[in-house]
């Protein structure tokens, strides 16, 4: 069964524009113009029971729109959404209790009481049994390492601590799908680690279907078998996160640093036929050659011949790049 | 019933909140109990030199003034929507509570409860008293039940009017600066109805029915006949106007899934 259903799902907004200057504002008053904005355009996809999905994309992709309207706060303008069984946006109520959700940027606790008090309303509004709860929490709290944490009041933790808290309390109900938006925005590496490390002990244990989004490569390396790419409100990229890594990740960086200054022409010239895209680098003196698969060595050996090196460093193309890359393209090859 | 035990406990949770902080809580009672004591004498001296107004006694004035706290001590309590607008809609606050499974208003609700506006009700009942004993009413046992029954009927009427009017945030963008101006609107319930203009008269009765909160309930207390109707249907314009704000609150809602301003 398939935990998220999308058919050509639409949201449109309508953003007013105002004219400019004094007049533009007193015609404002009379009639106002409005442009049709389409924060999400036709996107269809499904999620599997158990999967782990990235859903990745530029500030105002359509990401957030999208999650929006997945739990139920936003509805669609068109187009067919079935999560858990449910159309998110009909008996609300019922819905929000099957899944979780947590938003970086939102707190979920309240300000000045502490964890646990926060964590026994919120029982209490998820309707949670006494056993179900010591049971489930037992295990999130342990996992998350927040037991220390949970007579302190929520203005009293670090962002992380926050953060950790703010996941355990999503899971409560232990609801079979979790949306997370941002969720390691502003954290630091140990952290981020303990959370991405939770997130898949989770899946592993319960099964739990979780959609993230992020700006943070490494979460979804870390975390995501496969990824959703969303640009201007179009699904660009949906596949596994190896595939996306093959197709464009493909070949290797080489960053030569010159012992004199050379000219973009000439490297050109050097590495004729090998298909070599040379870009300068951020130092003086260096230059980047994007090298096709299996053409290192002789790239290396050509330039070698004809220049004096000072160093040699040959990396692959990080996730970063590769997403980078694609945006600025516009699509994906093939 | 589900909904009447989430909200003792989070009354339960206020409450102990509020006891965590026994410095705060001691001196924010003693301000409120000093707040209230100015009030207090500041009401006696005002009506101190009114002696007569359109056939209403200083004491029945003050009797009107003393019921009038009452359910606006009850109203401050339970429905703080004078920063909805910032708080809920322009720092988002409102995707949180749309992804809980209670109802919206319920939860908002319970999230700005207030419970020492509750102590504003007590020099609202010190004055009743004073005024009730100088005049020397007399009251049934059923005379409670009634109170009671005005007392809500006359807290829905401020709740529906001003949950009316946190709505207007799900519609437009701009903060209104009607909130005040609705505060200082429902002052003028809380005088003998028949001083004012006829206009005035209509609009307090029916548009914005602040008389109900103030001088109708609180006739039949002081047994004038001629407003019984009036003082009665206080819990129907309670209900009405409470219904009304409740249906504008859904469509707000609705409206804001739509644009998620």
């Amino acid at each position: 069964m398939n935990a998220i259903e999308v058919e050509h799902l639409r949201k449109e907004f309508k953003v007013h524009i105002s004219r400019s200057g004094l007049v533009g504002a007193f015609r404002d008053l009379w009639t106002r113009r409005y442009t049709l904005v389409r924060a999400v355009d036709d996107i269809s996809f499904a999620v599997k029971q158990g999967e782990i999905v990235g859903y990745i994309g530029e500030n105002g992709a359509g990401k957030s729109t999208t999650i929006k309207m997945l739990t139920g706060i936003l509805t669609p303008t068109s187009g067919r959404i079935v999560v858990n069984g449910m159309n998110p946006h009909k008996e609300r109520e019922k819905f929000v209790r099957t899944i979780g959700v947590v938003f970086g940027q939102r707190s979920q606790l309240w300000w000045d009481i502490a964890v646990q008090e926060s964590f026994r309303l919120l029982k209490k509004v998820y309707r949670v049994s006494d056993e179900q709860y010591r049971r489930h929490m037992g295990e999130v709290i342990e996992m998350l390492e927040i037991g220390p944490l949970l007579d302190k009041p929520v203005r009293k933790l670090s962002l992380g601590q926050r953060m950790r808290c703010e996941l355990a309390a999503a899971l409560i109900h232990n609801p079979p799908l979790l949306f997370l938006d941002e969720p390691t925005i502003g954290l630091d590496v140990l952290v981020k680690l303990n959370i991405r490390q939770f997130l898949k002990q989770l899946n592993e244990r319960y099964g739990t279907t979780i959609l993230l989004t992020t700006h943070d490569m490494s979460d979804i390396e870390a975390l995501c078998e496969r990824v959703i790419m969303l640009d201007e409100g179009k699904i660009i990229y949906d596949g596994s996160l190896e595939r996306l890594k093959e197709r464009w990740g493909q070949g290797k960086r080489v960053a030569f640093t010159f012992a004199e200054a050379v000219t973009a022409a000439f490297l050109q010239q050097l590495t004729e036929g090998l298909g070599v895209a040379w870009k300068k680098g951020e130092q003086s003196n260096v230059w980047v050659a994007h090298v096709p698969p299996g053409g290192v060595p002789e790239v290396v050996s050509r330039v070698a011949a004809r220049c004096a090196l000072q160093d040699i460093r040959i990396h692959e193309v990080p996730t970063e790049e590769i997403v980078r890359n694609i945006y600025e393209e516009g699509a994906v090859r093939g | 019933m589900f909904y009447v035990s989430v909200f003792f406990q989070y009354m339960a949770q206020y409450m102990k909140t509020k006891l965590q902080y026994r410095a705060d809580l001691f001196v924010e009672w003693l301000s409120d109990f000093m707040a209230q004591a100015v009030n207090l004498v500041f009401l006696l001296v005002v009506f101190g030199h009114t002696t007569l107004l359109h056939g209403w006694s200083r004491d029945e004035i003050l009797f009107i003034y003393g019921f009038f706290l009452v359910p606006y001590a009850v109203f401050g309590a339970f429905f703080n929507l004078w920063d909805f607008n910032e708080r809920y809609i322009v720092q988002g606050e409102m995707d949180r509570v749309l992804t809980r499974p209670l109802n919206s208003l319920f939860q908002i609700v319970l999230e700005r409860m207030e419970l020492e506006s509750l102590l504003g009700a007590i020099p609202g009942l010190i004055v009743m008293a004073y005024a009730g004993a100088r005049l020397s009413l007399t009251f049934h046992w059923y005379d409670a039940f009634i109170f009671l029954l005005f007392v809500i009927g006359g807290a829905l009427i401020y709740a529906g009017i001003f949950i009316s009017l946190a709505t207007i945030s799900f519609f437009a963008d701009a903060r209104t600066s009607i909130m005040p101006m609705m505060y200082n609107i429902s002052s003028y319930g809380r005088y003998p109805i028949d001083i004012y203009h006829r206009v005035i008269r209509y609009i307090l009765t029916w548009v914005l029915p602040f008389a109900f909160v103030g001088v109708y309930p609180a006739s039949y207390f002081l047994h004038k006949q001629e407003w019984y109707g009036y003082a009665f249907l206080t819990p129907v314009v309670g209900l009405v106007f409470f219904a009304i704000a409740v249906m504008l609150w859904n469509a707000g809602v609705r409206r804001y899934r739509g644009t998620g301003s």
